[in-house]
């Protein structure tokens, strides 16, 4: 009992709370909440990148496009993202995808398009004298994107990307709606069980994604001390 | 090189445009003999219906009973795949799962796109309320009532009170929470899920006795196993195996596991027996 609530429901099924009902089944709880937040992280790590790269490129055609496709997806709201990749993807691809990578779709599509914006501002952020000097010295305007222009502009991005993914970490939380059984609807199914302790349950899952987001973000700001030595903007 | 990635899309939007929409099987049961796995739609949080034992992992519930029987019967293993009561129809209907048995009520409006099988469990619309708020319908006017998005309690309870207004949460429990707190005044569905609602309550000590169920009903609500439309063979075989399930005394031994009167939530079984009905079809 601590103040009054009393933990022994979340301490006797804590292996639920971590796997689901994996080995037995698929995997749930803690366990897919990080599966799908790692994936879809480094999935929109690169959608973001390349969309965002799009999205300055110089051809009319392929900035109009890509800036259509990330307005479209930035004016959905997410939970109808989710709704959409579930019953699209498997009809597209004939069936044969778990509902889980429906929902890292889902999140990697979204995310991806609202990261292409930090990484526009994070290019258009780098003063052009950078672009002429490279090119004055031969670079063609490939090479001055990626070896004078992006890294710079990336570890500037470095922020707003941690900013970007702690949100998503929590986006997981939405793919309940699917039926995927993720920390919350892991959590929801215990609590529909007992009924008795709501808040012990709740509580104890907001700690777990706290540690998680603050986990994140710590390592993250280690990757900015370790990056900044080489600054020069 | 802009042209030769526009190609590349648009060529891919029609191969997956080709080959996507593959009509499925409309022969279930030799699809399933021949897979050897019977896909069944389950609810995951719904006890006593369907729900994940934490210790064993395993599913558990009146409707896995059911499933498991029939996938016995075919001789093939159950791989259960957790639905919502928004997805379970496009589900079935797209080949995701084989049969759906989650606590689905029987509509004519749900029968137009799928088939249902005989009616496998019967209940009633009710409400849950704190003891002594509500007497008759009249009591309910005006006010705020729970229930479950995209269910039928939730177009019943429509009709019968309109003029309150209706909240719709994701599943019951959290309904049940709104009525603790007081922002409903009752939460109403079936009364099989009701009671296994009114259980818990009667559990905890600062809400046992303060609960009931009054005794107003609003409509029939028979459960069918859901299977898709047209796919004759396995419906009859669905039904065949209920109407034994009914003669050997399974079914009857599945309702006292899970609402017999030493369960949380104890519903007497009464007159309902597995017949050949076509109740909630007309």
């Amino acid at each position: 009992m601590i103040g009054g609530l009393d933990f022994t429901v979340v301490w006797k099924d804590l292996p639920y709370f971590f796997l689901g009902r994996y080995p037995k089944g698929p995997l749930g709880g803690v366990g897919l909440t990080l599966y799908l937040a790692v994936v879809s992280l480094f999935l929109s790590f690169i959608g973001g990148l390349i969309l965002g790269l799009l999205s300055v490129s110089r051809n009319r055609l392929i900035k109009w496009g890509s800036s259509a496709v990330i307005q479209t997806i930035r004016g959905m709201p997410l939970l109808m993202v989710i709704f959409w990749m579930f019953f699209l993807l498997p009809s597209l691809l004939g069936g044969g995808m778990p509902a889980s990578w429906t929902v890292i779709t889902a999140l990697t599509l979204f995310t991806s398009s609202y990261m292409s914006e930090i990484v526009r501002a994070g290019i258009l952020g780098i003063p052009k004298g950078q672009t002429e000097a490279a090119i004055s010295t031969g670079l063609s305007h490939r090479q001055a994107m990626l070896h004078i222009i992006l890294p710079q502009a990336l570890r500037n991005m470095i922020p707003s990307f941690v900013n970007q993914f702690v949100s998503m970490i929590k986006d997981t939380s939405l793919a309940f709606i699917v039926g995927v059984s993720e920390l919350t609807q892991v959590a929801t199914q215990m609590n529909n069980r007992t009924m008795l302790y709501p808040t012990e349950i709740f509580l104890f899952i907001a700690v777990i994604y706290f540690i998680l987001c603050f986990a994140f973000t710590e390592l993250s700001r280690w990757l900015e001390r370790r990056l900044a030595y080489q600054k020069a903007i | 090189m802009a042209r030769k990635v526009g190609f590349l899309i648009v060529a891919l939007a029609l191969v997956v445009a080709v080959f996507g929409s593959g009509a499925l099987a409309a022969d279930t049961l030799a699809a399933v003999k021949a897979k050897g796995v019977l896909v069944a739609g389950v609810k995951d949080s719904l006890p006593p219906f369907g729900s994940v034992d934490p210790n064993t992992k395993e599913f558990v519930g009146y409707d896995i009973d059911f499933v498991k029987y029939i996938a016995h019967k075919l001789g093939v293993k159950v791989e259960y795949k957790p639905v919502t009561s928004a997805n379970r129809i496009p589900m079935l209907m797209e080949g995701r799962v084989d049969i759906d048995a989650c606590t689905m009520t029987k509509t004519p409006d749900r029968a137009k796109q799928i088939g249902f099988s005989y009616t496998y469990f019967l209940t009633g619309q009710k409400f849950l309320t704190k003891k002594g708020t509500v007497k008759s319908l009249k009591d309910l006017e005006g006010k705020k009532i729970g229930t479950a998005k995209g269910s039928t309690s939730e177009q019943n309870v429509k009709k019968a009170v309109p003029s309150a207004t209706i909240l719709s949460f994701d599943d019951y429990p959290q309904g049940v929470l709104a009525l603790e707190q007081g922002k409903v005044i009752a939460v109403t569905t079936d009364e099989s899920i009701l009671a296994g609602q009114l259980g818990k309550l009667q559990k905890n000590p600062a809400t046992r006795g303060k609960y009931e169920i009054p005794d107003i009903q609003i409509s029939n609500e028979p459960y069918g196993l859901g299977v898709r439309k047209g796919d004759t063979k396995f419906l009859d075989f669905v039904n065949a195996t209920l109407l034994e399930m009914e003669k050997n005394g399974e079914a009857k031994k599945i309702w006292n596991r899970w609402f017999g009167p030493n369960t949380d939530s104890p519903i007497n079984r009464g007159k309902f027996r597995i017949t050949a009905d076509r109740m909630g079809l007309e």
